[in-house]
């Protein structure tokens, strides 16, 4: 008889398996740490220091919270909603304001073009300069910049999106639209040709 | 493999994972939850209530204010409303609406919903809330006690009576006590104050004659025609609407009477004063119509001032 592979457990089975056995608690910590740690830099938590002192807070709070996850939505989207608190936090500790620094791999600022040329009404060159859309991110509205980072970077879908940033699918929609329009308006066109 | 995991991910489980060990951190229990949304959709249905009596309060003050008079105690509709605009409950609806608002959005899924929606919603149960609380008498009701209990709050009646009970400008505000003996054309009257007053009703017609004689509580417009005697010549005589409902027809009859009354009492005036004026001396005709106090009642003067 041929023995059928178990699948890994789902987030939410990990999270009731936590609440029994605490020590399973170091699954989630595993799965979600290096895309956290991805992400807040790109919020703009730069130093190693910081980002491990907000990565622990994040999964410290998670454990803490873990009753009030709500098995209806993604633990995805709560534990990115928790980094998006901390990021916050951060910045209003430091007192500065967040400047993104996007670890941004070929792939991910391709893929950010590429839906860029179909909707944002700008014709990208093809040989674009990945670290001018990196430095663009940085100089748009605070208000576009998440949005746009948790889909074309995180490839969040909108209602993800609308649970981590706790607005409504249809803002969504209208932050990513228009944060790519002044992203194309702060884009420097000369840079974008190689 | 775990070569290739970074440093620092290593050390963020190692370190969270020992201070869950040690039993630093603990998760909170779900009733912590429950309870805290519990307290935000109980804080909402409060902010609700508390708006719908407002609206109430509001409602009843607008509908009942007596607008029918309003040219008896104040010079124009603008100053009138000025004063009898429910503003602390406008401002208290307008807190709890906020208050919902801010409520609604701080429950599990309140984020996903437009703020115009959430926004929109709180504002029309609170209106919906008070139009029924108000026909249900609640906005006469919680204006009545908050009057009683609290002697800061101004309710609709002490406003009405300050508005009312003021003998130097020509109103009085009581209840009509035992005729005085004939021949005498004064009526005991106590007003809210406690005052007597010996009121002449010599140009009251049988209507307001029977109105005064109902022991209800009425409203006067005149002139006090000899203070030290507490004598007041009454020119017209009102019901006092506040503790009954008043229909529109009610309001607009009281209203044309009023202004029937004043503009009657507006032409007398005129009258007399151009017959001094230009027929001195024409007895038969000062027989017909003798000079009285209501034409320079209050009411008149902003008449003639129009």
């Amino acid at each position: 008889m041929e023995l059928i592979p178990s699948l890994p457990p789902s987030d939410v089975e990990v999270v009731k398996m936590t609440l029994e056995d605490p020590n399973q608690y170091g699954l989630l910590v595993e799965r979600y740490e290096a895309k956290l740690q991805r992400y807040i830099t790109r919020l703009g938590v730069r130093i190693h220091d910081d980002q491990l002192d907000v990565l622990q807070e994040i999964f410290i709070k998670a454990y803490r919270n873990l009753n009030s996850f709500d098995t209806s939505l993604s633990f995805s989207s709560w534990i990115y909603r928790i980094a998006h608190n901390e990021a916050i936090s951060f910045y209003r500790k430091k007192n500065v304001r967040p400047e993104g620094h996007l670890v941004g791999d070929g792939d991910e600022v391709l893929s950010f073009i590429s839906s860029s040329l179909d909707t944002a009404d700008v014709k990208f060159d093809q040989g674009i300069n990945a670290e001018e859309v990196n430095k663009a991110l940085t100089l748009i509205d605070e208000k576009y910049r998440e949005p746009l980072i948790l889909r074309f970077f995180e490839h969040k879908e909108y209602d993800e999106i609308s649970d981590i940033l706790q607005i409504p699918i249809g803002s969504v929609g209208t932050l990513i639209h228009r944060g790519k329009k002044q992203l194309a308006t702060v884009l420097n066109k000369d840079a974008l040709r190689i | 493999m775990e070569d290739q995991k970074p440093p620092e991910t290593t050390s963020c489980k190692g370190s969270v994972m020992s201070r869950i060990e040690c039993g630093e951190v603990c998760p909170r229990s779900k009733t912590f939850f429950k309870t805290r949304e519990c307290a935000v959709w109980v804080l909402w249905v409060i902010s609700i209530v508390v708006g719908a009596l407002a609206v109430a309060v509001a409602f009843f003050v607008l509908n009942h204010r007596q607008y029918a008079l309003y040219d008896a105690t104040h010079d124009n509709f603008f100053t009138f409303m000025a004063d009898v605009l429910p503003l602390l409950w406008i401002m208290v609806f307008g807190l709890m609406v906020f208050v919902g608002v801010y409520e609604l959005r701080h429950t599990k899924r309140g984020y996903k919903y437009p703020l115009w929606q959430i926004f929109g919603s709180s504002m029309v149960l609170s209106l919906a809330g008070g139009a029924a609380l108000h026909l249900f008498g609640l906005g006469y009701s919680t204006d009545h006690i908050l009057g009683q209990q609290m002697s800061m709050y101004n309710s609709q009646e002490k406003i009405e009576e300050k508005m009312w009970q003021a003998p130097d400008e020509g109103r009085l505000l009581g209840r009509f006590g035992r005729p005085l003996p004939a021949p005498s054309a004064l009526v005991r009257f106590t007003d809210v104050a406690g005052n007597e007053w010996g009121v002449n009703v010599d140009e009251l017609s049988l209507q307001e004659r029977e109105l005064l004689e109902h022991d209800e509580m009425v409203r006067l417009i005149g002139q006090i025609t000899d203070g030290e005697e507490g004598v007041f010549y009454s020119c017209g005589v009102f019901p006092w609407m506040l503790d009954k409902p008043m229909s529109r027809e009610d309001l607009r009859a009281a209203r044309e009477m009023f202004q029937m009354k004043i503009e009657g009492y507006k032409e007398r005036s005129e009258h007399m004063m151009y017959r001094l004026e230009g027929e001195e001396g024409n007895e038969d005709d000062e027989n017909d119509e003798a000079e009285t106090p209501c034409g320079e009642i209050e009411p008149v003067r902003r008449l003639d001032d129009k």
